[in-house]
């Protein structure tokens, strides 16, 4: 199954998104896509992993070109994808400053390619879409972009799903188990 | 009066196009600098950046919001959902947050059908599901 989650910061999808990628068959892909910037994504990325612990994950590091995952990995394995929104900032702003407005083409086409090939996969977002800040032109080009690889995203998957704080909404599709 | 909101970039304008078989002709675009009441056309897209535009002119947004509502009986009115991030600091964009918010709560009340988009895809709240 397909299944794509977004929603708020610390409401709950990686933790849901886990727990249905354990649910699906085959060997168990975690794809790491932050590419740690500083002592508080390394923080994280230490939790995460502390998280993961006993789960039977193989990780899996791909911050960029994600569709090289189709040859490092078993594609009929169970595989979770956190986040699209590390991939595309990783595309999209470089560690030099540079800024590449064709990122969102890219990491769509790597993506369009992942979903062709593997078909038990859980992909995770964030929701950024709704504060009444109003941004600077790349900042809201990358919001841009990641709102257009989302709606790619569901539009492909099975299962669309919002997490609210550990509460879970359908949008497409459902899941049968209890998550929390 | 026909609500259709969601969070930005979500596929809301595209949505009603297709659903109500409307082209861009149909869409009165408004913008945070025009305020002038959006009335003309099958659609309103983004009464969000109206209501800015008549706060950043000082105007009596209780005033305008209620000729809106006269004037937008039978219009597909979108709005982007800005309710949901942290307090901006400048009291312009505060405000606009506010009055966005009251103006869509009367929207939705007034609508006979209110429609919130997530990554383009509809959930009907208001209306036949």
């Amino acid at each position: 199954m397909q299944i794509f989650i977004s929603g708020g910061c610390k409401n709950g999808k990686s933790t849901l998104a886990q727990d249905l990628a354990v649910g699906q068959p085959g060997k168990l892909y975690y794809i790491a896509t932050m590419n740690p910037a500083d002592d508080e994504d390394a923080q994280r990325i230490v939790r995460h992993r502390k998280e993961r612990a006993g789960m039977n994950f193989i990780t899996i590091e791909q911050p960029v070109n994600i569709e090289e995952i189709l040859e490092k990995c078993h594609i009929d394995g169970s595989f979770l994808l956190d986040s699209l929104t590390a991939l595309l900032a990783n595309e999209m702003f470089s560690p030099s400053g540079d800024f590449d407005e064709n990122a969102c083409e890219r990491v769509g086409a790597g993506l369009e390619k992942v979903l062709d090939q593997i078909p038990n996969i859980v992909i995770v977002s964030d929701y950024i879409y709704s504060d009444a800040i109003q941004y600077d032109p790349l900042t809201e080009t990358y919001r841009k972009s990641l709102a257009a690889l989302d709606a790619l995203t569901a539009a492909r998957c099975d299962v669309v799903l919002e997490a609210s704080y550990t509460q879970i909404t359908a949008h497409k599709g459902s899941v049968s188990h209890e998550i929390y | 009066m026909i609500l259709i909101f969601g969070g930005a970039y979500q596929g809301k304008l595209d949505y009603a196009l297709q659903r109500f078989g409307l082209t861009k002709d149909d869409v009165a675009y408004c913008t945070e600098s025009d305020r002038t009441c959006p009335n003309r056309k099958p659609i309103v897209y983004e009464a969000d950046k109206w209501i800015l535009a008549l706060l950043r002119a000082g105007e009596d947004i209780d005033r305008h919001i209620e000729q809106f509502f006269t004037d937008n009986r039978e219009a597909i009115v979108i709005c982007n959902d800005i309710s949901c991030g942290v307090v901006p600091e400048d009291p312009i964009l505060r405000k606009w947050r506010e009055e966005v918010g009251r103006f869509m709560g009367e929207a939705s009340q007034r609508s006979d059908e209110v429609v919130r988009l997530y990554c383009g895809i509809p959930t009907i709240l208001k209306g036949e599901k």
